[in-house]
C-alpha cells in the first residue's frame, strides 16, 4: 500500500533528515516508526501526505507517486491525526468530525448517519457531543474525536503522529486497546509515528525503528525484541526486552508450539485462560501464587498445565527460530 | 469625456499638491534654523507627559496591587479606566475646562497632566494587576512556607517578578501620552503639538512635518528609554 | 474578608456614578447644554458631519485592512509582514493631530481631508489586529487542516478567519474609538463635526459650547465601544468564547 522507494530528505541543501529509506506498509498493517527525538520519524510520516517535500526517491500509495498526486485529492484520501488533536475550536464536534465529508459534499443524511456510526465507534454518544465544542470536551474525548475526525470518509489509509502522547497514561492505554479493537475491525493501512516503545509493542505489526534518518531496523515486534539488529536497537527497546516480548505470545501459542506438561498433584496450582499473554503467565509464576498454572480454554476445558521451566523452553525456540 | 481627461481632472489638482511637498532639505533647513524653538518645545513636552506619567504610576501601581488581593474591585477599577480611556481627548479637555474654571485653572497644564494621568491609569493598572495575579502559585506558596508576611512576600517576590510587566504597562502609557500631548497644546499646554498647530494656522506644511516628525521621534527615543530601564530594573533570573 | 471586598468594590463603584451624576446634576443646572437645546439643527448637522466622517474613513479602512493583514499572512507573502507590522507601529506615534494636518496639506480643507487622514490612521490597529488574531491561530490546528486536504482558500475562511474574527473586530473598535477623538480635530482641517463646539468654546471660553461639543462626542464613543464589545461577543462563534475561558480559568 505505502511503499518507500530510495526516499531521502534534505534540509537546507546539506543537512540529510532521511536517508535512503526503503520500507514498505502492506494492505491492512499498522507499521509503527518509533525513534529518538530528531530521527526523522514525523518528518518521513509528513511525506506521505506531502506536508513535507521528498528531495529524492519516492513514496508510492497505492501505486501512484505521492509526489505526482493531486495534493488536496490524495489528503482527502488519507486520515491524519495528530498529538494535539488539531480540533478546530469555532466548530462543533459533529462539523470537526464531518470536514472532510463536507468537503466531499456528501448529503446531509449521510454524513449524519456516518457521523453516529464513527462516535459509537470510538465510544462516545453522538447525541450527547453533536452539538458541543472541542474545548468542552476532556483530552482523551477530544482525542477520540480527532481518531473519529481521520476515519470520517473510511480512508484506506491513515497516518497518526503521535495521537495517544499527550494522554495521561491510564486513558493513553485506554485509548491504545479501543484502537486496536477499532483497527481489527476496519482493517486500515497505518502508518504510526511514536516514541514509545511499549506502544509499539502492544500496537504494531511491524516497527521501523530509525536513528538519524536512517532505518536501524524494520521487523516484527517479536523479532525486534528477541533479535536486535545491533547495540542501538538492544539499547532502545532496553535490557528487558525478552519480557517485553511475552506479551506478544498467548499461552495458547505455547501450547501449541510445546506439548504441555500434566497437571502435577504435588505442586500448587492456579488456572489461566489460554488467551492471556506469557507475561501475564510469568508473573503469576513469580508472584509465588502457585508453581503450575493450569490452562483452559474459554470453555474451562483443562489443557495440561506451564511451569517457568516450559516458558523458558518456548523462549529459547523463539528467540532461535527467529535468526 | 475620455477616461484620461477624466484622471487629468481628478489628479491635476492632486498632482500639484505633491509637487507642493516640501522636500527632505526643507525639513532639514527648518530644523537648523528654528533649533532652539524645537528644542525648547520638546523640553516642555517631555515636562508635560513626564510629569504625568510620574503622578501616573504613584497612583496606578499601589491600585494595581491592591486589585491583585481584591477581584471585585478589580473589575469595577479595570472598568472605570477603560471607560477613561475611551473618552476622546480634546472632548476630555472640553469637559474639564468648565469644571477646572472652577478653580481657575480651566486653560493650562493643569487639565493636561490630569488627561494625562487619566489615560495612563488603565495600562498601568492593568498590567500591575495582571503580572502580580500571574505570579506563579507555587512561588507564592514557597514565600508563605518559609514565613515571609504578606509585606514582605510583596516586596521581595511578587514586585521583582512584576516589574517588566509594569514597565510595558508604563511605556505603553508613555507613548500614548506623547501622542495625546500634542493635542494638549489647544488648550494652551504648550509642547511639540505647538508646531503642528501653527503650521495649520500658517498652512506651513514644513512645519506641520517637522512637528509631526519630533513627536514621533520622540515616542520611538521613550520607548527605546524606558526598555533600557525595564531591562536594568528587570532581576536577572526573572529575564528570559 | 470576600463581604468587606465586595463592599469596596461597591463603593468604588456608587462613587464612580455618583461622582458622574453630580456632574451632570451640575452640568444641567448651570445650562451648559444650552447650546443644544437652542440650536438642534445646527447640533444633528455637526453630529452627522461627525459620524460621516467617522463611518466613511472606517469602512473604507477595513475593506483595505482587513484583505491586507490577510495577504501579509499568506505563506508566499509572510515574509513582507514584518514590514507591515513595523509601519504600523511606527505610524501610530505619528500623533493624530499631525495625520490631520498633513492630509490637509495634499486635498486642501474640507471633509475629504479629514476621511482620508482618519482612513489612513484607522488602517494601522486593523491591519495589526488582522495580522495578530491570524498569525495567533495554533500551527497544529493549521497542520491537520492540510493534513485533510483543505485547500488554502478553505484554511483561510472556514479556520483562520473565524478564529481571528475576535481580534480583527477589536481592531475595528479601536480605530473607530480613536476616529471618534479624532474626527473632533476634523474642525482644524474644516470639515465640520461636534469639535466645531468644542473649539468655539475653547476660544470663547464658552461652558455652554464647550460641553454641547464634548459630552456628545464623549458618549458616542463610549456608546461605539460597547456596541463593538457586545458584537465581539455576538459574532464570534460559541467554541471560541468557550475556549478563550478555557485558557483564562
Amino acid at each position: 500500500m505505502i511503499h518507500f522507494n530510495d526516499v531521502t530528505k534534505v534540509y537546507n541543501g546539506n543537512v540529510k533528515a532521511i536517508e535512503n529509506m526503503n520500507f514498505n506498509v502492506e494492505d491492512g498493517e499498522l507499521v509503527i516508526m518509533l525513534g529518538p527525538s530528531g530521527c526523522g520519524k514525523t518528518t518521513l510520516l509528513r511525506m506521505v501526505n506531502q506536508l513535507e517535500s521528498i528531495t529524492d526517491g519516492d513514496i508510492m500509495l497505492n501505486g501512484k507517486s505521492v509526489k505526482q498526486s493531486n495534493k488536496i485529492e490524495m489528503r482527502r484520501n488519507i486520515g491524519y491525526v495528530i498529538q494535539s488533536n488539531g480540533l478546530f475550536p469555532n466548530m462543533n464536534i459533529e462539523d470537526n468530525a464531518m470536514i472532510v465529508p463536507n468537503l466531499l459534499g456528501w448529503d446531509r443524511k449521510k454524513m449524519r448517519d456516518r457521523f453516529n456510526t464513527l462516535m459509537e465507534l470510538v465510544g462516545l454518544n453522538p447525541d450527547q457531543y453533536r452539538k458541543r465544542f472541542p474545548h468542552e470536551l476532556s483530552g482523551g474525548q477530544q482525542q477520540r474525536v480527532g481518531v473519529a475526525r481521520a476515519l470520517a470518509a473510511d480512508p484506506p489509509v491513515m497516518l497518526m503522529d503521535e495521537p495517544f502522547g499527550a494522554l495521561d497514561p491510564i486513558i493513553r492505554t485506554h485509548l491504545q486497546e479501543e484502537f486496536l479493537q477499532i483497527q481489527k475491525e476496519l482493517k486500515k493501512t497505518i502508518l504510526f509515528v511514536s516514541h514509545d516503545i511499549d506502544e509499539a509493542v502492544k500496537m504494531a505489526d511491524k516497527i521501523a525503528l530509525l536513528k538519524g534518518g536512517q532505518m536501524m531496523q524494520f521487523a516484527e515486534p517479536a523479532k525486534m525484541l528477541n533479535k536486535p539488529a545491533n547495540s542501538f536497537v538492544a539499547e532502545f527497546v532496553g535490557q528487558d526486552r525478552v519480557l517485553k516480548s511475552m506479551s506478544l505470545y498467548t499461552v495458547k501459542d505455547l501450547a501449541t508450539a510445546l506439548t504441555l506438561k500434566p497437571v502435577s498433584e504435588s505442586l500448587e496450582a492456579q488456572n489461566i485462560n489460554e488467551n492471556l499473554s506469557l507475561r501475564v503467565a510469568i508473573s503469576k509464576l513469580l508472584n509465588q501464587e502457585a508453581d503450575q498454572l493450569i490452562v483452559e480454554n474459554n470453555n474451562g476445558t483443562n489443557k495440561g498445565s506451564i511451569t517457568l521451566d516450559l516458558i523458558e523452553q518456548f523462549l529459547h525456540r523463539e528467540i532461535k527460530e527467529s535468526v | 469625456m475620455g477616461i484620461t481627461k477624466k484622471v487629468e481632472v481628478y489628479l491635476g489638482p492632486l498632482q500639484e499638491k505633491f509637487r507642493r511637498c516640501p522636500p527632505i532639505s526643507d525639513l532639514i533647513d527648518y530644523f537648523t534654523s528654528n533649533f532652539t524653538f524645537v528644542l525648547g518645545y520638546t523640553w516642555d513636552h517631555i515636562k508635560l507627559v513626564g510629569s504625568a506619567i510620574i503622578i501616573a504610576i504613584v497612583i496606578g501601581v499601589p491600585l494595581g496591587i491592591y486589585c491583585s488581593v481584591n477581584k471585585y474591585a478589580a473589575s469595577t477599577i479595570l472598568q472605570i479606566a477603560s471607560i477613561m480611556m475611551t473618552i476622546p481627548s480634546l472632548a476630555l479637555f472640553g469637559i474639564m475646562i468648565p469644571i477646572l474654571s472652577l478653580i481657575n485653572e480651566g486653560i493650562g497644564t493643569l487639565p493636561a497632566i490630569i488627561a494625562l494621568v487619566l489615560y495612563s491609569q488603565l495600562p498601568i493598572i492593568r498590567n500591575t494587576y495582571t503580572a502580580i495575579s500571574n505570579v506563579d502559585p507555587d512561588i507564592r506558596d514557597a514565600a508563605n512556607g518559609i514565613g515571609l508576611t504578606t509585606f514582605q512576600r510583596l516586596y521581595k517576590v511578587e514586585l521583582p517578578n512584576a516589574i517588566p510587566l509594569i514597565m510595558a504597562g508604563v511605556r505603553t502609557a508613555t507613548v500614548l501620552n506623547i501622542g495625546v500631548g500634542a493635542i494638549a497644546t489647544l488648550i494652551g499646554a504648550g509642547g511639540l503639538g505647538g508646531i503642528i498647530y501653527q503650521g495649520i494656522l500658517r498652512n506651513n506644511t514644513t512645519m506641520i512635518l517637522a512637528g509631526a516628525l519630533s513627536v514621533a521621534v520622540l515616542a520611538l527615543i521613550a520607548d527605546l528609554f524606558l526598555r533600557l530601564i525595564e531591562n536594568l530594573f528587570t532581576p536577572k533570573g526573572v529575564k528570559k | 474578608m470576600e463581604r468587606t471586598n465586595k463592599i469596596i468594590a461597591l463603593i468604588i463603584k456608587l462613587v464612580f456614578w455618583g461622582l458622574l451624576v453630580a456632574f451632570f446634576v451640575w452640568a444641567f443646572t448651570n445650562d451648559m447644554f444650552s447650546t443644544i437645546v437652542e440650536q438642534p439643527d445646527t447640533f444633528f448637522r455637526l453630529l452627522g458631519e461627525h459620524v460621516t466622517i467617522v463611518l466613511l474613513s472606517g469602512a473604507a479602512a477595513v475593506l483595505l485592512a482587513v484583505p491586507l493583514g490577510i495577504f501579509v499572512t499568506r505563506p508566499k507573502f509572510r515574509k513582507s509582514e514584518w514590514l507591515i507590522i513595523g509601519i504600523a507601529n511606527l505610524g501610530q506615534t505619528v500623533p493624530s493631530l499631525a495625520v490631520l494636518a498633513l492630509a490637509m496639506g495634499f486635498l486642501g480643507i474640507g471633509i475629504s481631508a479629514a476621511i482620508v487622514a482618519l482612513f489612513v490612521y484607522s488602517l494601522l490597529p486593523i491591519i495589526q489586529n488582522t495580522i495578530a488574531g491570524i498569525d495567533s491561530v495554533d500551527d497544529d490546528m493549521i497542520d491537520a487542516a492540510k493534513g485533510m486536504g483543505l485547500t488554502n482558500s478553505q484554511i483561510l475562511w472556514k479556520i483562520e478567519l473565524p478564529n481571528a474574527l475576535t481580534s480583527i473586530i477589536a481592531g475595528v473598535r479601536t480605530a473607530l474609538v480613536i476616529n471618534i477623538g479624532t474626527a473632533a480635530l476634523a474642525y482644524l482641517v474644516g470639515a465640520g463635526g461636534l469639535g466645531v463646539w468644542i473649539f468655539t468654546g475653547i476660544r470663547l471660553f464658552d461652558n455652554a459650547f464647550l460641553m454641547s461639543g464634548a459630552v456628545p462626542v464623549t458618549l458616542l464613543a463610549i456608546l461605539i465601544d460597547y456596541l463593538f464589545k457586545w458584537l465581539q461577543f455576538a459574532l464570534v462563534p460559541k467554541g471560541l468564547r468557550l475556549a478563550r475561558k478555557a485558557q483564562n480559568s
